[in-house]
């Protein structure tokens, strides 16, 4: 119904709610159908890949596999070190979010509080990880661990995934410092609080939310890490992505990386999902006043 | 104090010189059965391969079984194999005893000295396999170093619900492809070798044959100064072709239905067709304008740990069982000149129209000039 000059308050009004509603509902529906190809369609895709079964190929022109099996899956755990691999990556992944939470925190600290000469500079040079191609940075680290006896070793693969990890959680956490009122730090200052004090009631609870999404980068990028991994710890330690390449890369076999992939995502998605949660009941208790 | 610490320094060194040197004998003097003792006596072997994970785990156990050696098989991805073992050349001791060699990575670490060698002269079956194998790979003079174990052939692969006459001539395939734009597909040469094998084609076919380069050593620069009529022919067909990223990607885009003819390797084919990769109607031949062929070698790393290990592996590898083996799991051809495989996708027939690269001066610089004058323009 078209509005105009000499509709009624009460209609204008109905009228509005009905476009919000109307807008409500498409941006739903724009949402949905960005998230259905976005992520649905290849986790749909990986899954199919993944059960196609190996004398029934999935070709063109059927729009669905013929026969569906778990002979692929059977293949990957027959023929590779995936449960080597899986017990490798979920032992050094948590060692690595700790190490680089222990580390990351007091540079955070200073990168996001203290009033530095290039600091800009030093906020850009704790990236160079992420931006340098990952077998340059594997092949020059490589020459360090292996100087050091750190290659072929547990300890210099935590170590190595750490500094991997160490670019994301420092960011992430001199952004939460940064955002802390002073206010209340020197409310709590007056009130006589002392370092410890600062860091236990202030600085940590007011960085958890950063805290818990570094923690989710550090370890997916650990559990993700190949170049590194594969250079410095193969033969000794198999990673899951050292296997997840070997069909992905130059020899590409997509319904045993289908295979990889999953194994890969699933306690990823989980492990997100219980991180979401935990930062919801942070977004609660910080809107009741109990940070 | 400080002697004590000499002392100990010394004693790391001498482990260090003893590690480096691996076995007590000399590989190249020894008899086959003081190598084997060596093998035993070293009681692991650490191998790289970047495919057939299956035979290879198999293979690994059989071996055991057969010397009380155990077999580590890492499959990696190509690139980061070479990289791996380019990173650790300097080590006194590397962690890599032997790996697959093959593609463009053949010159590049025999450039850089990377293999331990001759073994030719070493292995006890060595000469069943072809004398030209381990002379020349991929165009690369390699010496002996490096042990042939498959050979593998590229050929044009076509689905014959959409390809009813596949074309054995130049002209035939030219034709076919303007009367089928964007169906025919090839991988860029500088990312796998079926897409060399029809660049290198092309070549013979429009730069006028192969022989000319016969035997050089180096680049001819008068030889290569009619390749831009190759690169003009890319150049004309671009909107006709189908290029694709990878040998694998190739397949995949056909079992996909985007190509309906395509250049690859017989024994992807066969690796992705057992795998539900690609449909079973497919079919391969050599067309009568040749492709070429080749197969991948296996090198024991110079710092290798378990050099004897390595060189009991090799023969291992290369034995008859083994090769039939190989073929049966996964229809990889026998490097082997005493054996024929029975129910090849490629017939005898067609292998005889398979042709040898040019030497690998002109395959680099094919590479180089395609990226240069096709693909960025």
């Amino acid at each position: 119904m078209a509005e105009s000059k000499n509709t009624p308050a009460v209609l204008r009004h109905v009228l509005q709610a009905r476009r919000k509603r109307r807008l409500a509902i498409l941006l739903t529906a724009f949402f949905i159908i960005v998230q259905i190809i976005w992520v649905g369609l290849p986790i749909v895709m990986t899954v199919l890949w993944s059960l196609v079964d190996p004398n029934h190929p999935w070709s063109y022109p059927n729009m669905f596999p013929e026969k569906l099996s778990w002979g692929q899956w059977a293949y990957v755990f027959k023929y590779t070190n995936i449960i080597r691999a899986l017990r490798t990556s979920y032992s050094i992944a948590p060692l690595a979010v700790v190490l680089s939470f222990l580390l990351s925190m007091p540079t955070a600290y200073v990168l996001g509080r203290k009033r530095l000469p290039g600091k800009k500079l030093f906020q850009t040079l704790v990236l160079l990880p992420i931006i340098m191609p990952g077998m340059v940075v594997a092949l020059f680290l490589s020459r360090v661990f292996t100087a050091f006896g750190l290659a072929q070793s547990f300890f210099g693969l935590v170590l190595a995934h750490t500094l991997m990890g160490l670019p994301y959680m420092i960011r992430v956490l001199t952004t939460s410092f940064e955002a802390i009122p002073q206010d209340i730090i020197d409310a709590a200052e007056n009130l006589g609080a002392n370092t410890f004090v600062k860091i236990k009631d202030i600085f940590l609870p007011m960085v958890r939310p950063g805290l818990l999404a570094g923690m989710v980068f550090a370890f997916t990028t650990s559990i993700e890490e190949f170049n590194l991994t594969f250079v410095i710890g193969t033969p000794t330690f198999e990673t899951i992505p050292t296997i997840l390449y070997s069909f992905l890369g130059y020899n590409f076999i997509r319904t045993n990386a289908s295979v990889v992939a999953l194994i890969m995502m699933i306690p990823n998605i989980v492990m997100l999902f219980i991180v979401e949660n935990i930062l919801k009941s942070d977004y609660l208790s910080a809107s009741l006043g109990k940070l | 104090m400080k002697r004590n610490l000499a002392v100990i320094l010394v004693m790391f060194a001498m482990t260090g010189i003893a590690f480096a040197a691996g076995p007590a004998i000399d590989l190249q003097t020894a008899s086959w059965d003081q190598i084997v003792a060596a093998a035993k006596a070293e009681g692991t072997v650490t191998f790289y391969a970047w495919y057939f994970p299956d035979y290879f785990k198999e293979a690994a156990a059989d071996f055991e079984k057969q010397y009380g050696i155990k077999a580590n098989v890492i499959i990696g991805d190509q690139t980061a194999n070479f990289n791996k073992a380019i990173a650790e050349k300097d080590m006194a001791v590397g962690t890599i005893d032997v790996m697959i060699v093959g593609g463009q990575w053949v010159k590049t670490t025999t450039d850089l000295n990377l293999f331990y060698g001759p073994i030719r002269n070493i292995l006890p079956e060595a000469n069943k396999m072809p004398s030209t194998a381990w002379e020349v790979q991929e165009g690369v003079l390699i010496k002996g170093y490096l042990a042939p174990f498959h050979r593998n052939q590229t050929g044009i692969l076509y689905d014959p619900d959409r390809v009813k006459n596949p074309p054995q001539t130049w002209d035939e395939l030219v034709a076919w492809i303007k009367a089928n734009p964007k169906e025919f597909g090839f991988c860029d040469p500088s990312k796998g070798g079926s897409g060399q094998s029809f660049v290198h084609t092309a070549i013979a076919q429009i730069a006028g044959g192969l022989d000319k380069y016969k035997g050089d050593k180096e680049l001819v620069p008068s030889k290569v100064e009619n390749w831009n009529l190759v690169w003009k022919w890319f150049n004309d067909n671009k909107n006709n072709l189908t290029i694709t990223v990878s040998n694998n990607d190739s397949i995949i885009r056909m079992n996909g239905g985007e190509i309906s003819m395509t250049v690859a390797w017989d024994d992807n084919v066969k690796d992705q067709m057992s795998k539900g990769n690609l449909f079973k109607r497919a079919k391969m031949y050599i067309p009568k304008m040749g492709l070429a062929g080749g197969g991948d070698t296996m090198g024991v790393l110079k710092n290798a740990p378990h050099k004897a290990a390595a060189l009991v592996w090799i023969a291992f590898i290369q034995s008859k069982e083994q090769q039939l083996k190989k073929f049966q799991m996964v229809g990889a051809y026998p490097a082997r000149t005493d054996l024929t495989a029975e129910g090849t996708l490629l017939s005898e027939e067609d292998r005889k129209n398979a042709i040898p690269w040019f030497p690998a001066p002109y395959k680099d610089y094919m590479i180089k000039e395609f990226v240069k004058n096709v693909l960025m323009k």
